[in-house]
């Protein structure tokens, strides 16, 4: 049950007030999320993608008991979320507002101390914990500064360790790294992995696509408030039914030619001359399976390969299919 | 996981970790707790120095035959002392979790397993720490640069019983008070235009208790308004205690029994209040937002 | 501008509704403090002191004067430090837009509103204490003009202190609030002052500033103005009018310089 999630046919509809003129406004229903069912399984990295606006962020905050749903029921932990809030908020740990979640004027190690309080951590473990947590994130030498004197890239780091006081089975993490440098960003990631190797659960909210497909291993795309897509990111790939190439560069005969139409699962392939080097294009239903095949064909036909290329489905073509647009085009049209 | 479910102990270690909290980000305002203790000092001085200037020779005996003392000096300073007192009780409390929400910490309390009432709790402990340190500091610093003795009228020399019971008056005020903060809290919470709202409040809170003046100046239905309002309770109960202006039923403890049947109500009824109005920000657009 | 204030009224109507009804209790606190010195308690003032003036027409003149000095003193600083909390003053600097512009206009749109409180306290006062004496409406309208200039002034200067010093240039203009509010005697005749603080009050033009704005408003009663002849705080109001403006932007400029040199302009 700990580090379990279970949501299902989870509504959310707010009350917006649109104005109209200087004295009148009306008011509107909006459906952040609209039936939504999951399930986030113990010991799992769990990816939660999704355009700006697409209800991620509703239903994080209802799995944290920030907001109240509509309908719907969630377990979190094996506690529902409207009946045992205490419990569920008592066994998640939560980075949700970034850097803004700090006091900054109290330094790194006194926020840790009284975040730990508020978990009902004694004195003795709040200490420890907190030493532990400044230890691990390297935070040493700021925390005994005063918040307001750090860096984002600090505040950030501080407020994932803030995360991780209560020591509980389920992280929360939204955009984690973000305004991270690239170090950062790797060390913090690392942490994840390490903290997930532990046997903690975690759902993990990004726009980096890159960073979703390295740490996740099941997903949820979510756009205007629906479930469009679940499941491990190679399955959501391989859903897409696309075909995968393959661009090979180097000295291709005719007879190694005729030896990669053979291999199994391929379904053409052509060779073209480019600037003086030939170049085989090979169209597969599963081209990073049998690229070793197609390797082996080639040489023992006596080709020789230069430069291998393939082309593969990531988790943007995934995301694209599912939503119309790129995460990146959706960014810039807000 | 470890084993962290909350205990009595844990709940008061919320507590003192939130008033903690709280005096160390003050002690780090520059200047912040001078401050304190000029702002009400300046304020008493104001009308002090208007009625002498009308009043001129006969400003004490005026004073005395409109408010029952010639000690006017002390009288507004009590006035804007306890006033501090009050002050501190709005901003500390009712905008407390606004304060929360624009420092981006709200979610983050309401993440956590406490109950917000023991944060609540710390707040006040914090509040009523900083507006008693305030209040009698500008006390006795306004009456030795103002050259007045602050105990003259009620208390006979070398009798502390006056004071007892001054303190008693404002100890007894402060659950109330509290209690009225958390009202006014839910309003801020719905509203959101907390600073005009609390501002509001503040003076219409000095002007009910008569900060500087007798509510026997008002008409009779805002004289009636005025007495249901625990602060102003609290402002005669240490004048008369002090400087013995009268109490509203002649004696202190027939005042001070007043004072604790609002203890009784105003905590509960703000509590709910605030409570049922937190569910339904809640409800529709969740803590964060402001 | 205007179409702006309206819009901002109609959407926050707690805050339209909430400084009016500050600036009754205000009027009406003082008001009712100096009603307990009062033998008569129909007129305050009734055996006033010679030199006390009116009251009513002390303690509204120089409110009026405290609040619009409050928007351009203090105002000014306080969103310079707002600004650099929120780290959009960077911003600000990233811009074409004129320094100069940039400063005033922070305070030029609060100073519409804060002229309509101060009718509404002046229709209030009167209201509550009977006749509120309005001579020399020419000269106190260019008193006025001229105080705000040079707090305009100071305001710019106290933001290059802001620039400098940051956080502790809060708290000192929460103090000096506080200490104007005495040495400038907005609530009360200077004649009231103890003699050590009066001749401090005689080295700030502000004290003139009001001074001779009340006085001159109230039309010259006995010993009004107090600190000196009128045509005396004329000029000296004149002089702070139009030099301080000056002085206080080229402060501006010079700690605007220094921060963008230091590389302090983004420092909380």
């Amino acid at each position: 049950m700990l580090g379990t999630v279970r949501v299902e046919g989870l509504s959310k509809t707010y009350t917006v007030r649109q104005r109209k003129g200087l004295f009148k406004s009306e008011k509107r229903a909006v459906e952040a999320l609209r039936g939504v069912t999951l399930d986030v399984q113990a010991g799992e990295i769990f990816g939660l993608l999704g355009p700006n606006g697409a209800g991620k962020t509703t239903l994080i905050k209802i799995l944290t008991t920030l907001l109240l749903p509509t309908s719907g029921d969630v377990w979190v932990n094996g506690y529902h979320v409207r009946k045992q809030e205490n419990q569920v908020r008592a066994t998640v740990g939560c980075m949700l507002m970034g850097e803004r979640g700090l006091y900054w004027k109290l330094t790194g190690r006194e926020n840790l101390d009284y975040f730990g309080a508020l978990y009902h951590l004694p004195p003795a473990a709040r200490k420890r914990r907190s030493m532990e947590i400044i230890d691990l994130l390297a935070l040493g030498d700021i925390a005994d500064r005063t918040v307001e004197t750090y860096s984002s890239g600090q505040k950030m780091k501080l407020a994932f360790g803030k995360a991780l006081i209560n020591d509980a089975p389920l992280l929360v993490l939204d955009e984690p790294t973000n305004t991270l440098d690239v170090p950062s960003a790797s060390e913090l990631r690392a942490i994840v992995r390490d903290l997930n190797a532990q046997g903690k659960t975690i759902i993990y909210t990004t726009h980096i696509m890159a960073e979703a497909e390295t740490l996740c291993d099941r997903v949820a795309i979510i756009d205007h408030g629906q479930l469009l897509a679940l499941g491990a990111i190679d399955e959501l790939k391989a859903s897409l039914g696309r075909e995968q190439v393959v661009r090979i560069e180097g000295v291709i005969s005719s007879r190694a030619l005729d030896a990669v139409r053979q291999v199994p699962g391929v379904r053409q392939a052509t060779r073209t001359s480019l600037e003086g080097t030939e170049l085989l294009t090979v169209v597969s239903a599963n081209g990073h399976t049998n690229l070793p095949l197609l390797i082996a064909a080639l040489s023992q036909a006596g080709a020789l390969i230069q430069k291998i290329s393939p082309e593969e489905v990531t988790l943007e073509d995934v995301f694209i299919a599912k939503t119309g647009r790129t995460l990146a085009e959706d960014t810039r049209a807000r | 996981m470890p084993d962290h479910s909350p205990t009595i102990r844990s709940r008061l270690a919320v507590v003192l970790a939130s008033t903690r909290m709280r005096l160390l980000t003050i002690s780090r305002y520059p200047g912040q707790l001078l401050l304190d203790i000029v702002i009400p000092i300046v304020f008493a001085a104001m009308p002090i120095l208007l009625g002498r200037a009308t009043a001129g020779a006969d400003a004490a005996a005026a004073f005395a035959a409109n408010t029952g003392t010639t000690n006017y000096v002390a009288y507004m300073l009590i006035g804007s002392s306890v006033f501090m007192i009050v002050s501190y009780a709005f901003w500390h409390m009712a905008y407390w979790l606004r304060w929360e929400q624009e420092t981006g910490t709200l979610e983050a309390l309401y993440l956590s397993p406490t109950h917000r009432i023991w944060v609540a709790a710390g707040t006040a402990l914090y509040s009523c720490l900083r507006g008693i340190f305030s209040a009698l500091a500008a006390f006795l610093v306004g009456s030795l640069i103002l050259r007045v003795q602050p105990f003259g009228g009620g208390a006979s020399a070398g009798s502390f019983a006056p004071l007892g019971v001054a303190f008693l008056f404002i100890l007894s005020g402060l659950i109330p008070l509290y209690g009225m903060t958390l009202l006014f809290g839910a309003l801020v919470l719905k509203v959101k235009e907390a600073n005009a709202l609390i501002n509001l409040m503040q003076w219409g809170i000095s002007f009910l208790m008569g900060i500087f003046f007798p509510i026997a100046f008002f008409p009779p239905l805002l004289r009636l308004a005025a007495l249901l309002f625990p602060p102003t309770w609290m402002t005669n109960g240490v004048r008369s205690a002090l400087l013995g202006v009268g109490f509203f039923f002649r004696e202190w403890y027939l005042d001070l029994a007043v004072l604790w049947a609002f203890m009784l109500v105003a905590p509960l009824l703000g509590y709910w209040v605030f409570a049922r109005t937190e569910v339904s920000v809640r409800r529709n657009e969740g803590v964060g937002q402001f | 501008m205007v179409r702006k204030e309206l819009i901002l009224i109609a959407r926050y109507p707690v805050n339209f509704v909430a400084s009016f009804g500050q600036v009754f209790l205000i009027v009406a606190i003082f008001t009712l403090g100096s009603k307990t010195f009062s033998v008569s308690q129909v007129s305050p003032g009734a055996g006033a002191q010679a030199g006390a003036g009116n009251p009513a027409g002390v303690v509204i003149y120089g409110f009026i004067l405290f609040m619009f000095l409050s928007d351009t003193l203090w105002t000014i600083g306080y969103n310079v430090r707002h600004e650099q909390v929120q780290g959009t003053l960077e911003q600000l600097y990233l811009s074409p837009a004129s320094k100069f512009a940039s400063l005033i206009s922070r305070v030029a749109n609060t100073l519409l509103w804060t002229g309509l409180l101060t009718l509404a306290a002046s229709a209030l006062m009167a209201a509550m204490i009977g006749r509120l004496p309005y001579e020399n409406p020419g000269l106190g309208a260019y008193l006025l003009v001229m105080n705000l200039a040079g707090t305009f002034g100071l305001g710019f200067a106290f933001a290059a202190l802001t620039l400098r010093i940051r956080e502790t240039a809060q708290t000192m203009a929460n103090l000096l609030q506080f200490v104007f509010l005495i040495l400038c005697a907005n609530f009360f005749p200077f004649s009231a002052l103890p003699a050590p603080v009066l001749a401090v009050s005689r080295l700030l033009p502000l004290a003139y500033g009001v001074d001779a704005f009340r006085s001159a408003l109230m039309g010259f009663p006995p010993g009004y103005p107090e600190l000196a002849p009128i045509e005396v705080e004329v000029i000296i109001v004149t002089v702070f009018g139009l030099l301080m403006p000056v002085i206080g932007y080229a402060l501006y400029r010079r700690a605007e310089d220094y921060a963008r040199s230091t590389g302090t302009l983004s420092s909380f």
